[in-house]
């Protein structure tokens, strides 16, 4: 008679796929919060976007208080 | 290691402790961001650009209301963009840091990323209040910043890695990394911008910043830590007849 047991394995790797999506929100995260000067906004509003500056102005006490550069 | 659990936990602790600094930060630095801003607003009115009128105050008092919202949703991103950094860093190292426990581990690994790639950048480059900056300077500033944390970041990976082939003596790397951020220390520009505010108000503002993104580490940490406990991401559960 067969017998289906389940153990519980450590293993040292950490998924490449992982590493790749957390990479990806790291960047991305940090510009929005740090660095965006209208960059984003402007892949759909064009020059606009860099005189409104929407995000760097939702952004801005957390970029100051973050130590992050602002105006 | 269970890929998506992993990342889950990762995501699920950054944004908790990025809500926490948002909150930290509504509670501590917004007073010093409305006295800066309240400067930005005098000279305003000194140059002529706006009126002290009811109205300007009331545009001015909804415009802040909805920039301080912001704290809560940038708390959130940001929390979400340094823990998934923190993630990737505690997972690859996890089997090297010292302590017994996941949380420990994970305290010492923020302790450590606190220092490299917040308080030693702060100390070159610290957080300014409004009616600081200059627009004309931001990019390079930006630029200066991110430069300085990556430098420090990356040697502190360099000089670990030479450690672990000095084996009996490490203190060598440590030595070697102190060495080294007091090189780019010296040798980083200085900030281009005069401050020009108060000199009692750029000093509390830059301690309140301070304590409050040192809080976020530490509760990075201890979130990260009790969520690896609970849920063991490395544990994967293998069948076999």
């Amino acid at each position: 008679m067969s017998q289906s047991r389940q153990i519980n394995v450590s293993k040292n790797g950490v998924p490449v796929i992982a590493i790749v999506v957390l990479a990806i929100i790291f960047a991305v995260g940090l510009f929005v919060v740090g660095f965006d000067q209208g960059h984003i906004f402007s892949l759909v509003y064009g020059e606009e976007a860099f005189q409104d500056m929407y995000i760097h102005e939702l952004t801005h006490d957390m970029r100051h208080a973050a130590g992050f550069p602002c105006h | 290691m269970k890929t998506f659990l992993f990342i889950l936990i990762v995501i699920a602790s950054g944004a908790s402790a990025g809500l926490i600094l948002g909150v930290a930060n509504l509670v501590f630095v917004e007073p010093s961001l409305d006295q800066a801003t309240g400067i930005e607003n005098q000279h305003l009115f000194a140059t002529g650009e706006e009126k002290d009128t009811p109205e300007f105050q009331i545009k001015y008092e909804g415009y802040r209301t909805w920039q301080k919202s912001g704290q809560m949703l940038a708390g959130g991103i940001l929390g979400i963009s340094i823990g998934s950094l923190f993630g990737i860093a505690f997972a690859l190292s996890r089997n090297a840091l010292p302590g017994k426990t996941d949380i420990k581990k994970a305290l010492v690994l923020a302790g450590i990323m606190w220092l490299t790639i917040y308080f030693i950048p702060f100390l070159k480059y610290p957080a300014n209040p409004p009616t600081v900056g200059d627009p004309e300077t931001v990019i390079l500033r930006g630029i200066l910043y991110l430069s300085f944390i990556t430098i420090s970041g990356f040697g502190a990976v360099g000089f670990y890695k030479l450690s672990q082939k000095l084996k009996t003596k490490k203190f060598i790397a440590i030595v070697g990394y102190v060495a080294f951020i007091v090189i780019a220390f010296i040798t980083m520009p200085e900030n281009p911008d005069q401050i020009t505010a108060p000199v009692d108000l750029v000093n509390h503002f830059r301690m309140m910043s301070a304590f409050t993104v040192s809080l976020y580490w530490l509760s990075l940490g201890l979130i990260l830590g009790s969520l690896w406990t609970h849920y063991k991401p490395h544990k994967e559960i293998t069948s076999f007849s």
